[in-house]
């Protein structure tokens, strides 16, 4: 019973002790004066012949104690000495360790930071995305108008409050020259939903959140400390937007990162403005933040009825569309959830691999210390007693590798950083108490993992019998176990590499499709634009028009082009459409990917024309192009070309006219097949389309020239994001190439430990049978013999943990199908191949061993007998 | 007390294994306080073992933790609280152990102390 348990408890039994040693006293003392003596004298003699009453107190409350505390030290002081006694087998186990829990923890503080938290904000886990639902198109969720955001947040009873964003690439200009500078356009209570406040200065008064008043922004603190030198007079200085002049009234705290890290100046924007009284413009993204204890479903079905109670208001603009709520963490991570997870997977089984390389080591460590425990048993210590000392080794083993695992993982989570920038809440990473706390779970797990079983194991020993035994017959009898041990990792790091390899495959495939349009040799870049241009789409049609005509004239440049979307880059956009020119069949659904390009596109991604002609793009009609499978889909008899589209429910677009057809690209993504695909022939879709420049030289070197000409004819906009639009393509696949990197990093590590385990055992067994081997040399056995009957030995087992392995990668690969392009989860050759390079490696780790095996000199070994 | 009889058992002296089986050997006898096991024992080998108090308690405590003693309070034939100890099944076995033990390491001294005669 454990002492410091409870003060109340130690004063009873301290009580107990008392009345029983004077229980004792009082007994000897009636003895006493049964003898004759006074009262006094045989108290006085009693007390005398009993002895320091307070000493036995002392020891018997030591009884009490010892087996907890002080054995406790006693274990962890024997265990210290145990591992300096064996410097090489802690090391190895030390590291393997650092090396398992590390990789764990790194991964862990990810999935922690990305997945696990709640959002950076006060409760942000109150906070909800709420989307409008347009329920007759494909692509339903569409933005909000400033009108019905209002309504919303009067309407519904679920919601603290609820504001929404948009974002725009501006040009600030009270520099020398224009800087790009991402501009978050916020509805009124903005950052009271998040929580926040500034961090100098105030946030927007009712004045300034009015149509008219004075104009007011907040800016980050990146932004802060960048222009301004994180001066505190930042109140008194002005940006110049738009041609307007804004005046700083706060700074945003360095935490703060919404809409997104690159985020760094915050407007509002009045609700009573003009182009905000339109119930049909979208304009916001709408984040919400729940009432305390209201669900998702809750708010969810409040939102609804309110959207359908603003339906029967507005029939004309309100009666399509109904409301979602997604909670804003879901819409943050986005879709690295599944590959997360997958890694952790991987890593776990690597700390598995790992343990169960300790586990064998254990085990033939613990052979070797039979006859060292047979003599603590013998001298009285129980089972119980050697299981927890035993255990203690493995533990402050376990913990020294999780504390070195720590730095690991710190040095790790830094590679991941720098590697996965392009995934979200990736800043959030660090190491804190609770990975710390997480590592020291891990090292309880392992020392468990690892110890517990050669630890019973190690305390059966006979009492008697093993110190009569010789070591050599008890190594023997543990060797198939170990060999167990070894096909078990094999297995796992097959499972491993299997899914590695399928990875891998997936990425070359990937490499090698034929995209339909040429990424090569062209750059991409971005000019500032304002969504208040769209007042007068003439204008902004003919300002880009204006730019790609000054882009084209540069020596240099073969065509320039503008795009809504980046070719490759993975996004669809799926409509519906009907055909003027035929009857309304029911039965016929039109859906196609909608692309918005210039006419010059096709030229600047060579995407061919192979039937009818260009679209032309003039003021009064619309153009459009399809693509080859869109008319071998819905046109498969006759040509499509002169027949017009539309799009039901859009009243900005109005039909366009089929002139051509072109050739077939993969524009949604270089992982999908090509879609059917109308590419509306339009310029300048919105104020800040993509620009897409073919050059005839290294278009990196054109960056200048492009940036000085842009510069030149509109001097108030800045350039900015000029990529090659091949860079734009691999980052992608930044999270594909990520998890692939990761995934082969992981299995290599488990190929090499399952080799160091095979290694090990292999020798453990030469060791063990040196003296068969150098019988059997003695009696004319050839060396070749011995070597391969080591060598075989060895692969036999490395072959059915291939198989084990096999097994396991196939029942696995479920999780993999997901992330795979162009091979399937069972893919037999990658996992031959797998096998293969299993086998090989595993027979070079066995090789050493069985060649010393044929080395050993018959004449030595007999004599050591 | 016989002077010059007395044999002390000090933990120094004799194994403290010993004592243990010994206690365990009187406790068979039925539930038994501290001073009625110090006075067996004395009563017993006929004043040659004399058990101090300071080993004593310490060996009762410890072989009721490790199971092989139970105890309980309970009134003393003059009517006062004494802890009374008596022997659990855990006990009898390794009693029985150790009596064996202990009969093969006599036996063993014995013959070993004849053959050196």
């Amino acid at each position: 019973m454990p002492s410091w348990k409870s003060p109340f408890r130690k004063l009873t039994l301290d009580r107990q002790y008392d009345s029983e040693l004077h229980f004792h006293i009082e007994k000897l003392t009636e003895e006493n004066i049964a003898r004759g003596m006074t009262p006094e004298e045989a108290r006085r003699r009693a007390a005398l012949e009993f002895g320091g009453a307070e000493q036995i107190k002392e020891e018997l409350r030591d009884v009490q104690r010892f087996p907890i505390l002080e054995a406790t030290l006693k274990n962890f002081q024997g265990a210290v000495r145990f591992i300096r006694k064996s410097p090489s087998f802690s090391i190895v186990v030390i590291l393997t360790l650092a090396l398992g829990i590390g990789a764990n923890s790194a991964v862990f503080s990810a999935i922690d930071a990305i997945l696990l938290r709640p959002l950076p904000y006060p409760e942000g886990d109150r906070l909800m995305e709420l989307q409008q639902i347009h329920q007759r198109v494909q692509r339903p969720q569409t933005r909000l108008a400033p009108l019905r955001l209002e309504d919303w947040n009067r309407l519904n009873s679920t919601f603290e409050g609820i504001t929404g964003y948009y974002t725009e690439d501006d040009s600030e200009t009270s520099g020398i020259l224009p800087e790009k500078i991402e501009v978050a356009y916020v509805a009124p209570r903005f950052f009271q939903v998040f929580g926040v406040a500034p961090t100098v200065g105030r946030e927007f008064n009712s004045a300034e959140e009015q149509f008219g008043g004075p104009n007011a922004v907040l800016i980050s603190y990146r932004l802060w400390r960048r222009r301004f030198g994180a001066d505190p007079d930042v109140l008194t200085k002005q940006l110049r937007i738009h041609e307007h002049a804004w005046s700083i009234v706060g700074v945003l705290p360095a935490s703060f990162a919404f809409p997104d890290r690159d985020a760094e100046i915050w407007v509002p924007v009045p609700p009573d403005a003009p182009p905000a009284q339109h119930r049909e413009w979208g304009w916001y993204i709408a984040i919400g933040r729940l009432k305390p204890g209201v669900t998702v479903d809750q708010a969810r079905a409040n939102l609804e009825t309110v959207q359908a109670q603003l339906g029967k208001q507005y029939p004309q603009t309100d009666a399509d569309l109904t409301a979602g709520v997604v909670p804003l963490k879901e819409t943050t991570i986005g879709g690295v959830r599944g590959s997360l997870w997958m890694l952790f997977g991987a890593v776990s089984l690597l700390l598995l691999i790992a343990c169960t390389n300790i586990v064998a080591l254990l085990l033939a460590r613990g052979a070797q210390r039979q006859h060292e425990i047979s003599v603590r048993l013998s001298l009285g210590a129980t089972r119980f007693m050697v299981v927890c000392q035993l255990l203690t080794e493995s533990f402050v083993l376990a913990l020294t590798g999780a504390l070195i695992g720590l730095f690991v993982a710190g040095e790790a989570s830094d590679v991941f950083r720098g590697l996965a920038n392009e995934l979200p809440r990736v800043e959030e990473i660090h190491l804190d108490a609770r990975i710390l706390l997480y590592t020291l779970a891990c090292s309880v797990l392992a020392t468990l993992l690892c110890g517990l079983f050669p630890a019973i194991r190690g305390a059966r020993g006979h009492l008697s019998g093993a110190l009569a035994q010789t070591s050599r017959s008890q190594v023997s009898a543990r060797t198939p176990l170990q060999w167990f041990l070894v096909g078990v990792q094999v297995a796992l790091a097959v499972t491993l590499l299997g899914g590695a390899g399928l990875l891998l495959r997936s990425f070359q495939a990937l490499g090698r499709v034929s995209p339909g349009f040429d990424p090569q040799n062209v750059l991409t870049l971005h000019i500032t634009g304002s969504y208040g241009e769209t007042a007068d789409l003439k204008k902004l049609q003919s300002r880009i028009w204006r730019t790609l005509e000054n882009l084209r004239a540069l020596p240099g440049v073969e065509s320039a082009a503008t795009s809504l979307f980046l070719p490759g880059v993975p996004f669809a956009f799926q409509n519906e459409l009907t055909i003027a020119e035929e009857q309304t069949d029911p039965n016929r659904k039109i859906v196609t990917e909608t692309r918005v390009v210039s006419p010059s596109y096709f030229a600047a991604m060579r995407i061919p024309i192979l039937a009818g002609e260009l679209c032309r793009e003039d003021i009064h009609s619309v153009n459009v192009m399809v693509n080859r499978s869109f008319a071998s889909a819905y046109f498969p008899r006759t040509t499509p070309i002169g027949h017009h589209v539309r799009e039901p429910g859009n009243p900005f677009l109005p039909g366009g006219e089929i002139r051509g057809i072109a050739g077939d690209a993969r524009e949604e993504g270089l992982n999908r097949e090509p879609a059917p695909t109308v590419y509306w022939c339009l310029s300048a879709p919105s104020p800040d389309p993509y620009y897409l420049v073919r050059t005839r030289t290294e278009p990196t070197a054109m960056a200048g020239a492009l940036r000085k000409k842009i510069q030149e004819i509109e001097p108030a906009r800045s350039v900015f994001d000029i990529l090659l639009l091949e860079e734009h393509l691999n980052d992608a696949f930044a999270e594909n190439r990520l998890r692939t990197i990761l995934l082969t990093l992981f299995s290599v590590t488990a190929v090499s430990l399952a080799c160091i385990g095979l290694y090990g055992t292999l020798s453990y067994s030469v060791t063990a049978r040196r003296r068969e081997v150098g019988l059997r040399l003695a009696l004319g056995a050839l060396q070749g013999q011995i070597v391969k009957q080591f060598l075989l030995q060895g692969l036999a087992v490395t072959l059915l943990g291939c198989l084990a392995g096999w097994g396991l990668a196939a029942a696995s690969s479920r999780v993999l199908s997901e992330m795979l392009y162009g091979v399937s989860p069972s893919d037999a050759p990658t996992l031959l191949t797998v096998v293969l390079l299993m086998l090989l490696v595993a027979a070079l780790a066995a090789l050493m061993p069985a060649l010393r095996a044929a080395h050993v000199d018959p004449m030595q070994v007999l004599r050591e007998e | 007390m016989p002077p010059g009889g007395v044999m002390p058992i000090e933990k120094s002296d004799l194994l403290q294994g010993t004592l243990d089986m010994l206690i365990l050997k009187i406790v068979t006898l039925g539930p038994i306080h501290g001073y009625g096991i110090s006075q067996r024992l004395r009563q017993i080998s006929q004043d040659v073992l004399l058990v101090q108090q300071g080993s004593l308690y310490p060996a009762l405590h410890r072989l009721e933790k490790r199971g092989w003693l139970a105890a309980e309070w309970g009134e003393s034939e003059n009517g006062r609280q004494a802890k009374f100890y008596r022997l659990s099944a855990k006990g009898k076995q390794q009693l029985k152990k150790e009596e064996s033990n202990w009969n093969r390491l006599a036996g063993a001294v014995t013959s070993i102390l004849q053959t050196a005669q």
